[in-house]
C-alpha cells in the first residue's frame, strides 16, 4: 500500500531522517498517570453537567469552569465502536511501518468517561456496540503510568 | 456491570510526571529544477553557478526560481570562478545532534566573485585561529560527488 | 459585524498533483501567487500584507515562511505565518479577511501550500491534535478518525456501504470536470465497493489523497475592491471555532462544531433556509463519507438523512444540491492549502468562472469551510452583491 520510494539522485530529492526526544510534563493530568500505575482509571468531572472526561482536563472545554473533582471509572465499560486497520501504518513510537492486527475499540466506562483501547477479540464481527468489556492490565511492576498499561480490553 | 465505582481517589498521588516521548520523521526534500541545475554543475563540472535577475541584475547563489525583490522568474545562469571573499565566520566548539561534522569546525559566509549574495559553507585547510574576515577563499571539491551542496567539502584560503 | 466590508479580488491555484519533482515547496507557492496576482491584475508591489501557512509537521520545514517569503518576493511586507493542521488554509484566509477588514491594509495576499509528496509518515505522528502520551499507542490518523465517525454514522442513520460509494462516485464525477483536480478516476459504485479496505468502512478511495499544491487569494476593503475589479466576491461573514473532546475520538464520536459555526453565522447574516439561500457549497470533507454528516450540519439535509439524497440522485453540479462541484477534498488535498482551495472554488462559482464545473444559474451566495485535526471548523460565506 504505502510504498517507500527512495530518491535515487540527491540532486533531485533527498531524505533526512530525524529522531527528536521531547519531555512533556503531564501537569494536572499526572494524577491519571499515577492511577494507571495503581491499576485504576480515573477521570475529571465537570461541575456543571457532571460529564466525566478522559483525557482529564483542569478546565471543562465546554463550560469553562475548573474541574477539581476526580472520579473512579471502574474496570469495565460498554463498547461504542470497533475497527481494525487493514494496512501497514506508521508506528509513531519507532517511525516504522507496521501491521496492526488487533482491533481498536472505543469504550464508555462505568463512570461515564470514554476512552480508546486495544481489544483481545480479533474478529470484529463478534464486537457489537453495547457489549461489556473489561480492562486487562500489565503486571504492576511493568506499568509506566501510560495508557498502554492497559494491555487490552476483553469481552466479559 | 457490577463494579463499584465509588472508590475513593484520595490515595492517588498528584505530583507531576514528565514523560519522555520520541518524534520520528523521515522527510523528503525536493530540490526543484533550479536547484537541480546548480547541483549538477557542482557534481559534473565542479562549477558553482549563480542565477541573474532580469530586473535588478542581482546574481543569486545558491540559485532560486524568483527574485525576492522583483518577484520575476530568473532564467539566466552565470558561471562563477568559485573564488570569493570571507564575509563573516564562526568556530563551532559545542556539540549537538545532527551537526554536519565533528566540532571544532569553522563555517562562514563567502561572497563569491560575480555574485551579489553570500554562500554559507564550512571553512577548512587552515588553522582555526588564523581565519580572518576578508581572506580570499576557494572551494575544495570532494572526489566522489553525488549532486549535493556537500560536494564542496569546504572553502579554503587561496 | 464591525470593520470594513471586504472582497476577494483575485484567486489562484496550482494544478494539483500527487507529486511535483520539478519544483520545491517555495516555487510551488510562487506558482499560486503568480496566478492570484495575475487574476487580480496586480503585481507584488501592490500587496501590503502577506498571510501564509501550511500544515508544518507535514512540511518538514520549521518556520518555512523564512524561506518562502523571499521566494514569493514579499520581503519587507507586513504579515506572518499561520499553522493549524488541516484547518491551516482556513485560518490563513480568516486572518487575511481580518487584516483587510481592520482597515489597516489595502491589498492582502493569502497563500497556503502543501507538498505532501515530501511528507512521509507525517500522519504516523497522529495528524492534528495528536499528543504522544494520549494517542501514542495507536496509529491515529484521519483514516482511523473517519472509520470511527462513519461507523457511528451508519449505526445511527441506517445507511449502507453502497450509499458511501455513491458519495465517492458523485465527487469523482465533479472532479472529472475540474481541470485543476488531482484524482479523476471514472469511478462506479462497484469499483468503490470493491476497493482496498483500509479500516472498515473506509476504503482507500474514500480517503483524501496526498497532494502537492498551493492556492492564493487577494483581499481588499470595499473602496479598493471596487476600483480594482469588476467582479469582486464579497466576503459576507466568517467564523472559526474549536470543539471540546478532540484528543481521543472515543470522547464523542460525532463531536463537531461545523453545525454550531453554521448556526452562528446564519443567524448573523439572517439566513433561515440555507438550502435555498446558498447556491453552491465547497465543504472540507477529508473522507467522502464525512460529506453525509457535513451536509446535515450545514443545513442542506435533515439529521442522519443525507444518504437518502444520494439514493434519489439529488446531489451534483446540475442537481438540486450542488455540493462540492470542484470534486472536493477526496479528489484533491494539499492539506494546509485545501481550505484556500475551497474559498477559491467558491469564489469562482460566484463569479461564474468555474468553467466545466460551473453550477448553472446565478450563484448569489456560496459557503466554504475548513476542517482540521479532529476538532476545528472555519466557515466562510461569500456573496455576489453587497
Amino acid at each position: 500500500m504505502l510504498k517507500k520510494e527512495e530518491p535515487q539522485d540527491p540532486s533531485v530529492a533527498f531524505r533526512y531522517p530525524r529522531v527528536i526526544t521531547y519531555k512533556h510534563s503531564l501537569g494536572y493530568q499526572s494524577k491519571f498517570a499515577h492511577a494507571l500505575k495503581m491499576g485504576r482509571i480515573i477521570a475529571t468531572k465537570c461541575p456543571v453537567d457532571g460529564r466525566c472526561t478522559i483525557p482529564p482536563r483542569i478546565v471543562c472545554p465546554m463550560h469553562h469552569v475548573k474541574q477539581t473533582e476526580w472520579v473512579d471509572q471502574g474496570q469495565r465499560g460498554k463498547l461504542l465502536s470497533a475497527f481494525k486497520i487493514n494496512f501497514p501504518m506508521f508506528d509513531s513510537r519507532t517511525g516504522d511501518l507496521k501491521s496492526w492486527e488487533t482491533p481498536i475499540v472505543s469504550i464508555e466506562l462505568e463512570g461515564g468517561a470514554r476512552m480508546d483501547g486495544w481489544c483481545s477479540e480479533t474478529d470484529t464481527e463478534k464486537l457489537k456496540p453495547g457489549m461489556v468489556l473489561e480492562a486487562v492490565w500489565r503486571p504492576a511492576e511493568e506499568r509506566q503510568g501510560r495508557v498502554d498499561d492497559i494491555l487490552y480490553w476483553k469481552p466479559v | 456491570m457490577s463494579q463499584n465505582i465509588k472508590k475513593s481517589v484520595a490515595d492517588i498521588p498528584e505530583d507531576t510526571i514528565v514523560v519522555e516521548v520520541q518524534g520520528h520523521s523521515n522527510f523528503l526534500v525536493t530540490v526543484g529544477n533550479t536547484g537541480h541545475q546548480f547541483m549538477l554543475e557542482l557534481k559534473d563540472n565542479k562549477t558553482i553557478t549563480g542565477i541573474k535577475c532580469p530586473g535588478c541584475k542581482k546574481v543569486y547563489v545558491p540559485p532560486r526560481s524568483h527574485c525576492p525583490t522583483c518577484f520575476v522568474k530568473m532564467t539566466e545562469w552565470v558561471k562563477l570562478s568559485g573564488k570569493g571573499t570571507l564575509d563573516t565566520y564562526t568556530v563551532v566548539r559545542y556539540k549537538e545532534q545532527y551537526m554536519p561534522k565533528e566540532p571544532p569546525y569553522a563555517y562562514g559566509v563567502i561572497k563569491l566573485d560575480g555574485a551579489d549574495t553570500g554562500i554559507v559553507h564550512m571553512i577548512g585547510g587552515v588553522d582555526l585561529n588564523k581565519i580572518k574576515v576578508g581572506m580570499k577563499m576557494e572551494p575544495v571539491f570532494k572526489e566522489q560527488r553525488e549532486g549535493s551542496i556537500l560536494d564542496i567539502e569546504y572553502f579554503k584560503p587561496v | 459585524m464591525n470593520g470594513e466590508r471586504i472582497a476577494i479580488v483575485g484567486v489562484g491555484q496550482t494544478v494539483h498533483k500527487s507529486k511535483r519533482t520539478d519544483i520545491n515547496t517555495a516555487e510551488l507557492c510562487a506558482e499560486a501567487v503568480e496566478a492570484a496576482l495575475a487574476d487580480a491584475q496586480m503585481t507584488m508591489k501592490d500587496i501590503d500584507c502577506v498571510i501564509l501557512g501550511s500544515f508544518e509537521p507535514a512540511d518538514g520545514y520549521s518556520g518555512p515562511d523564512k524561506w518562502i517569503v523571499p521566494e514569493i518576493g514579499a520581503v519587507g511586507k507586513a504579515g506572518f505565518e499561520m499553522q493549524n493542521v488541516g484547518t491551516t488554509g482556513g485560518v490563513v484566509a480568516a486572518t487575511g479577511f481580518n487584516m483587510a477588514a481592520s482597515g489597516l491594509f489595502q491589498n492582502v495576499l493569502c497563500v497556503a501550500w502543501q507538498k505532501m509528496d515530501e511528507a512521509a509518515g507525517a500522519f504516523g505522528r497522529g495528524g492534528g491534535g495528536a499528543n504522544e502520551y494520549w494517542t501514542g499507542q495507536f496509529p491515529m490518523s484521519p483514516i482511523t478518525n473517519f472509520a470511527r465517525r462513519t461507523y457511528d454514522y451508519m449505526t445511527r442513520s441506517g445507511c449502507t456501504e453502497e450509499h458511501l460509494a455513491m458519495v465517492r462516485v458523485k465527487q469523482d464525477q465533479c472532479a472529472q470536470r475540474n481541470k485543476n483536480a488531482q484524482l479523476k478516476l471514472g469511478l462506479t459504485v462497484e469499483k468503490v465497493m470493491n476497493d482496498f479496505l483500509l479500516a472498515w468502512p473506509i476504503r482507500r478511495l474514500h480517503m483524501c489523497p496526498t497532494t502537492a499544491g498551493s492556492a492564493a487569494i487577494v483581499v481588499c476593503p470595499e473602496k479598493r475592491a471596487k476600483k480594482v475589479t469588476k467582479k469582486p466576491v464579497w466576503v459576507e461573514d466568517w467564523f472559526t471555532c474549536h470543539q471540546g473532546g478532540a484528543l481521543t475520538m472515543a470522547e464523542d464520536p460525532q463531536a463537531s462544531t461545523l453545525g454550531y459555526a453554521c448556526r452562528k453565522i446564519y443567524k448573523r447574516c439572517g439566513i433561515t433556509n440555507p438550502k435555498k439561500e446558498i447556491n453552491a457549497w465547497e465543504v472540507y470533507e477529508p473522507a467522502s463519507t464525512a460529506e453525509l454528516r457535513w451536509m446535515e450540519e450545514v443545513g442542506v439535509a435533515e439529521d442522519y438523512k443525507a444518504w437518502k439524497l444520494f439514493e434519489q440522485g439529488k446531489v451534483g453540479i446540475e442537481k438540486e444540491i450542488p455540493f462540492n462541484p470542484s470534486g472536493g477534498v477526496t479528489a484533491t488535498n494539499p492539506i494546509g492549502a485545501t481550505p484556500v482551495v475551497r474559498v477559491v472554488e467558491a469564489s469562482l462559482q460566484i463569479r461564474g468562472d468555474a468553467e466545466e464545473h460551473q453550477v448553472p444559474g446565478t450563484i448569489n451566495r456560496a459557503l466554504a469551510t475548513a476542517y482540521g485535526g479532529q476538532g476545528e471548523n472555519v466557515v466562510f460565506l461569500l456573496k455576489k452583491t453587497l
